[in-house]
């Protein structure tokens, strides 16, 4: 950068933060949202704004959003700023929470060199450590891991998911939550790929949750980087074709083409330092086991979902040619393995590596000698031969300032935030949005609260809860505490949603139809059902808390306390109405034992006990039968209604 | 509870539902389905399989008279006459012992061995290859949907809810996608919580029916209806203690399982078309021994769930073709442990009254190592493309391979009779 340049980028710096500043000190009283227009009261609006923004209300919450004013809280969430004591709490415990991604990786290996290490410090071989009894290689494992400080693989998957239900659960910090888990979606990995499982917990906070409310640039700059990404789409083994010219080779060509002396000092140091060079990395190749050996060459995947998921959409306009020349570009982002050849890459770094075009960032390493060098054209731009890192990083400029980024962002955002189907007017607005703020998220996602299309009659209660928020909605519904157990998690897997596997790069998908089948449905349903009846471990609550102890007498004075209670958005009526004739209709009974004798011979005998039942309705509701609130509160966590946000 | 009393005096007869007794709806429905013919009788059933772990095709199914081999496998290779030996199905290629129950299916024409399948992308790790034969686009991880879902897409018919089942905890990368497909561990859990273990969770299902039967949500209703109807459905194929057909005995192990839940399925006539089970514990980098041993263990589990499923359909085996796939073969030669590692091709097996059978098909070379790929690896020379497509294809009708495999121009390899 010329110095005339990097001046006037200061000033334009400077002024900016004073913009931000001014900006943050004298903020105006924010903007009514505009319900109104739309014929919503403001609880009704309230109770939307929950719906959207949160993981589910709680009880109290509307009345808390009035309290506060809906705009002030919106402009706190848009913020993050929120204390969140009660989440940090229930975090204590985590191990890993803190530990850099390349100390995840390697405090919690892969079980599989897990079991090999642990062979051979015990002295074994591999066919002896198999002969071992489940509990002598159980034993020799967990000494191995003793030894050595390290901890057991599924611990950390057990925190990832146990860390992510929490915070859904507890953190005031709602909506930087919910857009964390949209965006973490929409940058999906896998836990089933075992390379990237140990990075997913450093991705998804290092990568994702710090940039949901910011430039999606920094998002997209730091999925690109992130080893779990490098991993999962290949890019770490992309490396420039055999014969290509390298970045390497650029920076030392000036130096080899020297005349005289100095030139043929230059040669054969460079002669040798490449041979050196190629011995190690034979070397490090040997230590690899032979079917787990990269392999030479570029590797499209991550450049062809880069273009297709995270940014340009499928119809964004690149051809197979973009999709090519993307990974060349991508060639030589890599990550620096957790282990003795890892600590080799670093000591290496440290002494020449920089001078020759390596970066090292972390568990990030840019390969000089592995990124094609040669000249790009892409999206219609060139990119000049001799490029190093910052190609990459001008790719993703390129890419996050694209219409038809604004446009594939602006969808998504819409589809998760208002509607299945929602208009294109709103896709237009916040996608126009997205491009005049440079892709400030936290300006676009305070577009969509301000657009009337939020608050049309259409998108109220339009979305289906994916099962994580309906376990997660289900939980703050009923106040619950909460420990993240085995149990609660297998019923989100059962509902359909594997929390972090996903398989595919698309991430889950966001549309009704997909959640929605006689399976998920049933489990659904279920869930509910043993939830309210305190049948899922690690889940506490206190129901006659819920309705300021007032114990409802009847099935009726239950359903008219806790529908409205548990279903805050105005919809209560259809639930209520269709559940009360069923608990109070006397003519139901007879009914169904007219039915019953159709479908059955009929048999004196089993008349008579008929006789012997009290009337419905005739006892102490809740006193004769303490599970016969938690039965009527399940019913209704499995109902249609709830199922909606 | 008297109404439930009744039910079950009255013997059988279709109280399922929930406890209480069921809506009176749902009664006079499943007392209809008890007397109506059944509407899927008939139709054509895929059954496929995964081997995951990458299964040793060299072992299943051993080229025996290749004297390269046992250079290549000095402690694995295995002999063809004397104890233990290999079932010699054509004077070439040999059934691993633990295989036995395919002899006979073998023989009769109905079994066929494909040899030499694999994948055009060349990665050794099991994500990697698993997910690409599972989305059926080698090399592409954004493939959206799964091939198996694609190819219940071009059904282009009603369903049931049981259209495509997985007999798997979660819903399997095959069969991802728009096409509805239930994923479900154990037919058993498939049901509301009973009377037994939730006191009063008849009335409790009974509220939820009618609030499903009601709500002004379509898709919730129909999802709903759709779920009763499998519940109450599953609930009549469970009342019976399951007796398989024919002597039929599966293996204790999840596998068997799956395969009998599957039979019970097709037997029900829920409109079942396209299954998929699964078998985990191929990756027998260590030990994995000759006729005992780990291998052994797994093949055995393999071809006694599968005798146990044929034999258990009975008349309707012609309705019926199994397929079975794993994401790679393993090393020609064996390792320092007694194991093989990742490697390239391996094999699988069709089993169905329309296939080729008695045959085993596909190309393998003489194992030199100058024939073997990266000079380690038994080459791939039949897509599974080629081999899905086929079956899935000409089983179930589907034409469109474009669709079915996006970008594949390969040709079918002939395996069934049209």
């Amino acid at each position: 950068m010329k110095p005339r340049l990097l001046i006037l980028t200061a000033f334009l710096v400077a002024c900016a933060a004073l913009l931000g500043m001014a900006a943050h000190d004298a903020a105006p009283p924010p903007e009514p949202l505009p319900y109104a227009d739309a014929g919503l009261s403001e609880r009704e609006a309230a109770a939307h704004l929950l719906s959207r923004f949160t993981f589910g209300a709680r009880p109290g919450d509307v009345d808390r959003l009035v309290a506060m004013g809906l705009e002030t809280w919106l402009e706190r969430q848009l913020r993050a700023g929120f204390s969140d004591r009660a989440l940090d709490e229930k975090l204590a415990p985590f191990k890993a929470l803190d530990l850099t991604a390349t100390e995840t990786a390697r405090t919690y290996p892969n079980p599989g060199m897990v079991a090999r290490r642990a062979a051979r410090e015990g002295g074994m071989s591999a066919e002896e450590m198999q002969n071992l009894d489940g509990s002598a290689r159980r034993q020799q494992i967990r000494a191995y891991l003793e030894a050595n400080g390290l901890r057991p693989q599924r611990e950390l998957v057990g925190e990832l998911i146990g860390q992510k239900l929490l915070r859904a659960v507890y953190t005031e910090n709602q909506l930087a939550e919910v857009l964390t888990d949209f965006w973490f979606n929409h940058f999906n990995v896998a836990l089933q790929d075992n390379q990237a499982r140990p990075y997913v917990l450093a991705y998804e906070r290092d990568a994702v949750r710090p940039h949901v409310l910011s430039a999606f640039r920094a998002m997209l700059g730091a999925t690109a980087r992130h080893p779990a990404m490098l991993l999962y789409l290949d890019n770490a083994q992309s490396t420039a074709p055999e014969g290509t010219r390298t970045t390497l080779d650029a920076r030392l060509e000036p130096l080899e083409n020297r005349r005289g002396l100095g030139g043929r000092l230059a040669q054969r140091r460079i002669q040798e330092g490449r041979q050196r060079m190629q011995r190690e990395q034979q070397q490090a190749l040997e230590e690899i086991p032979e079917e787990f050996r990269p392999r030479r060459g570029v590797n499209e995947n991550y450049a062809r979902e880069l273009m297709e998921l995270h940014t340009l959409g499928v119809d964004g306009g690149y051809t197979q040619a973009d999709v090519e020349a993307v990974a060349r570009a991508f060639t030589g982002w890599t990550v620096v393995p957790p282990n003795e050849r890892g600590e080799r890459v670093l000591r290496r770094m440290d002494r020449q590596g920089e001078r020759a075009g390596f970066v090292l960032e972390g568990a990030f390493l840019f390969r000089a000698d592995a990124h094609d060098a040669t000249e790009k054209t892409i999206l219609g731009e060139t990119f000049p031969a001799g490029g190093g890192l910052d190609e990459g990083e001008r790719v993703l400029d390129l890419l996050a300032a694209h219409p038809s980024t604004a446009q594939h962002l602006a969808r998504k955002l819409a589809v998760r935030f208002v509607s299945d189907a929602p208009p294109e007017a709103l896709v237009d607005e916040l996608a126009g949005v997205f491009l005049a703020t440079g892709g400030d998220l936290r300006a676009v996602v305070r577009a969509l609260a301000y657009s009337p299309h939020f608050w049309q009659e259409a998108a109220l209660r339009a979305k289906v809860k994916t099962p994580f928020e309906l376990a997660v909605s289900s939980l703050r519904a009923l106040d619950a505490d909460v420990r993240p157990t085995r149990e609660l998690v297998e019923w989100i897997d059962k509902m359909g949603q594997p929390l972090y596997r996903y398989q595919a790069p698309t991430g889950f998908p966001d549309e009704a139809d997909a959640w929605i089948n006689a399976g998920a449905l049933l489990n659904r349903m279920n869930f509910g059902l043993h939830l309210a009846t305190g049948k899922v471990d690690g889940v506490r609550f206190d129901l006659l808390a819920l309705n300021r102890h007032r114990e409802p007498e009847t099935v009726e004075e239950a359903l008219a306390a806790y529908v409205p209670l548990l279903l805050p958005e105005g919809d209560a009526a259809e639930t209520v109405d269709l559940l009360l004739p069923m608990a109070t209709d006397p003519g139901l009974e007879a009914r169904l034992n007219a039915a019953t004798d159709e479908a059955a011979s009929p048999d004196g005998d089993d008349r008579a006990d008929l006789d012997d039942r009290p009337p419905p309705g005739d006892e102490a509701f809740a006193a004769a039968n303490p599970d016969a609130l938690a039965r009527v509160v399940g019913v209704i966590l499995g109902a249609p209604a709830f199922q909606r946000r | 509870m008297s109404t439930r009393r009744a039910f079950l005096k009255a013997g059988g007869l279709g109280l399922v539902a929930m406890g209480l007794g069921g809506s009176p709806l749902f009664l006079h429905r499943t007392a209809r389905a008890a007397a109506a013919p059944a509407r899927y009788r008939g139709r054509k059933v895929l059954v496929t399989l995964f081997q995951r772990g990458a299964m040793d095709g060299l072992m299943a199914v051993t080229p025996f008279t290749d004297l390269h081999l046992r250079t290549h496998r000095p402690r694995l290779a295995m002999n063809a006459v004397g104890d233990d030996a290999l079932i010699d199905l054509d004077g070439r290629f040999g059934l691993h012992p633990a295989l036995a129950p395919f002899k006979p299916y073998f023989d009769e024409g109905r079994l066929a061995v494909v040899h030499g399948v694999g994948s055009p992308d060349a990665t050794r790790s099991h994500f990697d290859a698993q997910d690409y034969m599972e989305t059926g686009t080698p090399g592409r991880k954004g493939t959206a949907s799964g091939w198996l879902n694609r190819a219940v897409g071009l059904l282009g018919h009603d369903a049931t809810p049981f259209q495509s089942v997985a007999l798997t905890p979660a819903l399997p990368r095959s069969l991802y996608g728009p096409a509805p497909a239930l994923a479900v561990g154990n037919l058993d859990d498939f049901a509301l919580p009973p009377s037994s273990a939730m006191d009063g969770a008849g009335e409790a299902g009974q509220s939820l029916e009618a609030l499903y039967r009601q709500t002004s949500q379509d898709l919730l209703r129909s999802a709903g209806a759709d779920t009763f109807e499998a519940v109450h459905v599953l609930e009549s194929v469970r009342r019976q203690p399951y007796r398989p057909a024919g002597g039929a005995r599966y293996p204790n192990s999840p596998l068997g399982g799956s395969l009998r839940q599957i039979v019970q399925l097709i037997k029900a006539d829920v409109g079942l078309e396209v299954a998929f089970a699964e078998s985990a514990g191929w990756d027998t980098h260590v030990q994995q021994g000759t006729a005992r041993g780990s291998f052994a263990r797994q093949a055995a589990d393999l071809a006694q769930s599968i005798a146990a499923f044929w034999t258990d359909l009975g008349a309707l085996q012609d309705q019926v073709t199994l397929m079975t796939m794993t994401e790679f073969g393993r090393t020609v030669a064996e390792n320092g442990s007694g194991g093989t590692d990742h490697g390239r091709a391996s094999c699988l097996f069709v089993l169905g009254n329309a296939v080729e059978g008695g045959r085993v098909h596909g190309s393998v070379p003489a194992l030199a190592l100058e024939h073997l790929e990266d000079r380690r690896d038994l080459p791939v020379t039949t897509d599974f493309r080629a081999v899905f497509s086929e079956v899935a294809g000409t089983h179930l009708g589907i034409a469109h391979d474009e669709v079915l495999f996006p970008g594949w121009t390969g040709r079918r390899l002939p395996l069934l009779k049209g």
